[in-house]
């Protein structure tokens, strides 16, 4: 078996240790770094992602894969000069301000980088004012939030009016999620689109980045 | 009287099947050797970091009214309103899994230990549902003891946040039960830290009050819907 195939079978398996290894070999012999994300560990994760798509696995299956999939990803990363780490898109992501819930938006965070874009999260309780400006300096096309709480979910609404504000809400779309969130609400702030799972948000994050 | 409870892990000790079923994974799944070993870690590991506390006080019907008004934000149709005047008894409750579980499971994240780190957090969350069972099967055994009640009665718990009870209706049951003693703090958008914490009411009285037809104002938006397990174990 070739080492990149080996590399996303093991990931797929969740081994951890053995997608390390494999990884430092593999850029040891030269493989391309690319090369290596695209074809074994970004390869791997697909086929995770599609299998718990498709109900074939669960959740912690996938997060076992995850977990080793950053196994390797952290070695290719000093690899890659920066700005140029191959990604489908830069996507903001962060639980609203006054909401330390982050499991939900966790979730999220590791799909999307399964999926190959670059994730850039704020971690818990981020001002509206912060998801704006980081997207605005780090070039990030969307903005993901999440909250489990419905006395949070006004910023939302405020992030969403400050992309109207600065002008910038034909280029930032945004996405919003979390127990309480429903597609109506995502409809009235005016919120791009509304994900309902971790694995829907990924597929609607792709639609957006297809319509831009 | 204002108390502390004791909650025993024996008592407090999450279920598999509700654990993983919170994961997703339908109860009767054959389950691989990854998630069973995930599941057995997770399980050490609540040992060694959950610190159960609980308090509890009774109140009397008047002031229970007036902490219920809130901010004057319930749905019109709150459930409670229907049930708490037909209660015999009344007590406001806190309790928590503490910190350091929390801690934990933030660690786990920030370690990319995400699938011991979701488990651990379902068995946090479960853990607090069943010492909050554990708080109403002993406000029920205290009222045996001092007030006879019998088997024809039932205490059960209601929570700010569900049914029409608005999460706001926090802020004057802190005033009042003060679970800042037991260390959970309630924040301005009315989310409790440590996060694995529960609050509410208990309510005892005849079994028959606490049944009800789920066609309420918010019972279509429920996500929950726990309250049909919960009608269902009265009439058993
Ligand atoms: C960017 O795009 C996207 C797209 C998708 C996105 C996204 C972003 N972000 C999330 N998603 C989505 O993908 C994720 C993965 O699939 C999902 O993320 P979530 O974050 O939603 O999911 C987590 C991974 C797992 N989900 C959870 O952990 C929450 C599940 C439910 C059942 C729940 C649980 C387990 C608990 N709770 Co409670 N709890 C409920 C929840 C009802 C429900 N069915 O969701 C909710 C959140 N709780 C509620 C309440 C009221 C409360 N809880 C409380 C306590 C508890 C437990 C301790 C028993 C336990 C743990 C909670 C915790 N804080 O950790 C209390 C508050 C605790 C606190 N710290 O303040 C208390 C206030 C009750 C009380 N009075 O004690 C309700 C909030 C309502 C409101 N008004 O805000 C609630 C919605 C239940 C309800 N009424 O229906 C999706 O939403």
């Amino acid at each position: 078996m070739k080492i990149l195939e080996e590399i996303s079978v093991k990931l797929q398996r969740g081994d951890f240790n053995a997608v390390f290894e494999l990884t430092a070999n593999a850029i040891e012999s030269g493989i391309p770094p690319k090369e290596i994300l695209d074809d074994g560990l970004l390869a791997g994760m697909s086929v995770i992602g599609e299998k718990f798509r498709i109900h074939e696995i669960f959740l912690s299956q996938v997060l076992l894969a995850a977990k080793a999939m950053y196994a390797g990803l952290d070695q290719l990363k000093p690899l890659f000069l920066k700005g140029e780490m191959p990604s489908m898109g830069k996507v903001v992501i962060g639980t609203v301000h006054g909401d330390m819930h982050d499991i939900g938006k966790n979730l999220v965070g590791i799909m999307l980088k399964g999926a190959g874009f670059e994730v850039i999260d704020l971690g818990k309780d981020v001002p509206a004012e912060k998801f704006v400006s980081t997207a605005i300096e780090q070039g990030a096309s969307i903005i993901g939030m999440s909250t489990l709480l419905t006395t949070t979910m006004p910023v939302m609404k405020n992030v969403v009016g400050l992309l109207k504000e600065k002008e910038v809400d034909g280029t930032i779309k945004t996405i919003i999620g979390g127990a309480p969130v429903t597609r109506e609400f995502a409809d009235e702030i005016g919120s791009t689109s509304y994900g309902y799972d971790a694995a829907n948000a990924v597929e609607k994050v792709k639609q957006l980045v297809k319509e831009n | 009287m204002k108390q502390n409870i004791e909650l025993s892990l024996s008592d407090i000790l999450p279920g598999k099947n509700e654990v993983l079923f919170s994961l997703g994974i339908p109860v009767g799944t054959e389950i691989v050797d990854s998630i069973q070993a995930l599941f057995d870690e997770a399980l050490d590991l609540f040992h060694q970091t959950v610190q159960p506390s609980c308090i509890v006080n009774e109140i009397s019907y008047n002031e229970f009214e007036r902490i219920f008004r809130g901010e004057g934000k319930n749905a019109d149709d709150v459930l409670l309103k229907y049930i708490y005047p037909k209660a015999n008894h009344l007590a406001l409750y806190a309790l928590t899994m503490g910190k350091t579980i929390s801690d934990k499971i933030d660690h786990l994240f920030n370690t990319n230990d995400f699938a011991l780190g979701t488990m651990l957090d379902s068995v946090a969350s479960n853990a607090a549902d069943k010492a909050s069972n554990v708080v109403q099967d002993w406000y029920f055994n205290e009222l045996s003891k001092t007030h006879g009640l019998n088997s024809n009665s039932a205490t059960l718990g209601y929570s700010p946040g569900y049914c029409g009870w608005d999460i706001s209706g926090q802020k004057k049951l802190f005033q009042y039960l003060e679970p800042e003693q037991i260390g959970i703090i309630l924040s301005s958008s009315f989310l409790m830290i440590p996060l694995k914490s529960i609050t509410g009411l208990l309510v005892a009285g005849k079994k028959e009050i606490h049944l009800f037809k789920d066609n309420y104002s918010y019972c279509s938006t429920c996500k929950n819907r726990s309250c049909i397990d919960r009608m269902k174990k009265l009439r058993s």
